[in-house]
């Protein structure tokens, strides 16, 4: 009886579980203390839950991007990639919302930015966006959601309707590839404009974080699929699909990585105080590690060959290394570019030299942010055993390109 | 096009839909300009001396008492700078209260908002603590509130009674100019920068008269006379930021 509930699945779920119930405790000792007990400093107020919430809407844009692809782009047959896709992406930005909730210091006045309008800010506009885009993906998921069994036997017309929902999936591709370039790019943004740091003023920031966002959610949802169906039967995939794409990441990859690399090292090209010296801290500095090694190398440079070599990219294992690599990689760069800006303190004093700052995020913080993170891996779980989310052999209804007969000769 | 398709009319009525409940919200939550700062009939501004700033730090206490602030935060923070003819240089830092205010501009919320006489001011109410505001000052003029202040003010009663209620934990807060002080005053009949009760508390407490508060639309001021027979600068400049706070450096006053 015993042997039969300890299996690996059962096991995982039970890892899960701590951690949950660690990032519980977490988030209640938040809410009742206050974010006193957290590492985060009037010098540096954000912190380990901001780059987990950059993190997880970057690695949620495969929604967007394959849903584009598939239902705009006419590439159809990577439909069943773009269904895995905005399964994640319904998961990353509920990890966003997550995260958010407990990093704002009056959580119970969340629904203030959706009242509360300033136009003018980006923060106010990435929230909107997000809102919204998280209404979209729902949309996008019912006929995900519609797989669950106990509904289609208990709610079969609820079931056939959520199901239903699919038949609109252009216009929510159109919807979502609006709301999600505006929010991709204005994340970036949020930083690009703010002057008083000049590390991070500047305008490519939004066009970096839309780029690297596509890169990195296209990988992860990648390397999910191909993740699950070594893992569990429950998982069907057809692996020339993800071949093809992967390959395509791998072009991606060379823009990134081109445009990252320019963009870090042109910084000198212009010189205001703090600027050099946020570039020096990135990569002679702490930050070296990270940015040269887990950014560049392993992030950008190792994937590249890997995908676009042939017999790498044609092998599985070392397929899933390259795509695990790439969503670090833009992991990595999220959390370089919101510490290192806050690090490089530019004082107010006229000639006062730069100085520096440090952050280590307490143990409150990293049970929390452990816990966002596995809940995340929870719900895919859950997703790939009882809905079907990685199903290649799942064929959906035709709901577009209609043929229509002219009844009448046109005249112009 | 299949019938399950939506078309293009039953589109665009969605979309009207969605334009007028956004509109709605926004009629009714409407309530504060955040584009730029309206000019009203004052402009308050402030002209700190640094010839004459001692370092005594009486502005700060004095600061802390009537705007009831936790000791671990100050919104006017005194730095030494420089030395000038083995005098030391001092550089008193409250809120610039900009024209073009970052804080305002990045506010999700409009939590921080112009009022018309240029005050840079917080709805506390309103914030949601998230923090923005603290990423986009170039001054570090805002101050996080970590935790609750619930202990003794030790500023108070010896520099001051405190006059606004205390600030829950969550939100940023800053100097506000003492905004109480000069709103209670004109509604007495007082000159802000000239009566000590218009005025506000740091202006009131420095003892060599290094601060100087005052109307900038009014010619005849403290503020306007101050700037218009002095050499003075604003604290990072080049952004653009338009501070309401000048200071006149200590290098080019000689002693009276």
């Amino acid at each position: 009886m015993l042997r039969k509930l300890i299996n690996p699945w059962t096991a995982w779920l039970s890892f899960l579980g701590i951690i949950l119930l660690g990032g519980l405790a977490a988030g209640i000792m938040v809410f009742w203390k206050g974010l006193g007990i957290t590492n985060l400093t009037d010098r540096v107020p954000w912190g380990l839950w901001i780059t987990i919430d950059l993190s997880s809407i970057a690695l949620g844009a495969g929604a967007f991007s394959l849903c584009a692809g598939v239902y705009l782009f006419g590439l159809k047959r990577y439909q069943p990639i773009a269904r895995t896709a905005t399964f994640v992406g319904l998961i990353g930005y509920t990890m966003a919302t997550l995260a958010l909730i407990l990093d704002i210091g009056k959580p119970e006045r969340f629904w203030h930015s959706m009242v509360y309008w300033n136009t003018h800010s980006l923060l106010w506009e990435v929230t909107m966006c997000v809102i919204l885009y998280l209404t979209v993906l729902l949309f996008e998921t019912m006929p995900i959601l519609a797989n669950l069994e106990w509904l289609r036997r208990r709610l079969p017309k609820v079931a056939s309707m959520m199901e239903r929902v699919h038949h609109y999936a252009p216009i929510l591709a159109i919807i979502g590839l609006g709301l999600s370039s505006l929010h991709q790019s204005s994340l970036g943004a949020t930083y690009g404009v703010i002057k008083a740091r000049p590390f991070w003023f500047k305008p490519e920031m939004s066009v970096l974080f839309m780029f690297s966002a596509i890169v990195g959610g296209i990988s992860l949802t990648l390397f999910a699929t191909m993740l699950s169906s070594r893992l569990t039967n429950k998982a069907k995939t057809n692996d020339v699909l993800i071949e093809r794409v992967a390959q395509f990441v791998g072009y991606l990859l060379i823009g990134y990585f081109y445009f990252r690399a320019w963009d870090a090292l042109s910084t000198t090209y212009t010189y205001d105080p703090g600027r050099n010296e946020g570039l020096h801290f990135l990569t002679k500095g702490p930050f070296a590690f990270n940015f040269w090694i887990v950014e560049m190398l392993l992030g950008m440079i190792v994937p590249m060959i890997l995908l676009l070599y042939k017999p790498t990219r044609m092998n599985r294992f070392w397929r899933m290394v390259a795509l695990l690599l790439v969503a670090a990689g833009v992991v990595a760069f999220r959390w370089d570019t919101n510490i290192t800006g806050q690090l490089v303190l530019m004082s107010y004093i006229p000639g006062a030299a730069i100085t520096y700052t440090s952050y280590r995020p307490s143990l409150i913080e990293i049970l929390a942010g452990a816990a966002i993170i596995a809940y995340g891996l929870t719900t895919f779980s859950l997703g790939v055993k009882y809905l079907r989310v990685v199903d290649h052999s799942l064929v959906e209804t035709e709901h577009e390109t209609v043929k229509v007969e002219a009844t009448e000769p046109v005249t112009i | 096009m299949s019938p399950k398709t939506l078309n293009r009319r039953e589109f665009l009525k969605l979309t009207a839909v969605g334009v007028a409940v956004a509109a709605g919200t926004r009629a009714v939550t409407s309530t504060k300009a955040s584009s730029s700062a309206p000019k009203g009939t004052h402009q308050w501004a402030m002209v700190i001396d640094q010839s004459k700033c001692v370092g005594c730090g009486y502005c700060t206490l004095a600061c802390q008492a009537h705007n009831d602030i936790n000791p671990d935060i100050q919104w006017n923070k005194v730095s030494e700078v420089d030395m000038v003819a083995d005098k030391h240089v001092f550089l008193p830092r409250p809120c610039m209260h900009c024209e073009k205010a970052p804080c305002v501009e990045v506010c999700p919320v409009e939590a921080s908002y112009y009022r018309d006489d240029g005050i840079v001011m917080m709805d506390y109410d309103r914030c949601i603590g998230c923090r923005y505001c603290q990423i986009a000052c170039p001054y570090e003029a805002r101050s996080f509130n970590w935790e609750k202040f619930t202990g003794k003010n030790p500023a108070v009663p010896e520099w001051g009674t405190p006059e606004v209620e205390r600030r829950p934990r969550g939100v940023p807060e800053k100097c506000s100019f003492c905004y109480q002080r000069i709103d209670r005053g004109l509604a007495l009949g007082l000159k802000p920068g000239l009566d000590a009760d218009a005025s506000p508390a740091c202006v009131v407490a420095c003892p060599t008269g290094a601060r100087i508060f005052g109307d900038l639309n009014d010619p005849e001021s403290n503020v306007s006379k101050a700037l218009h027979e002095n050499p003075s600068y604003r604290l990072r400049d080049n952004l653009g930021t338009g501070p309401r706070v000048y200071y006149l450096p200590a290098v080019a006053k000689k002693e009276a």
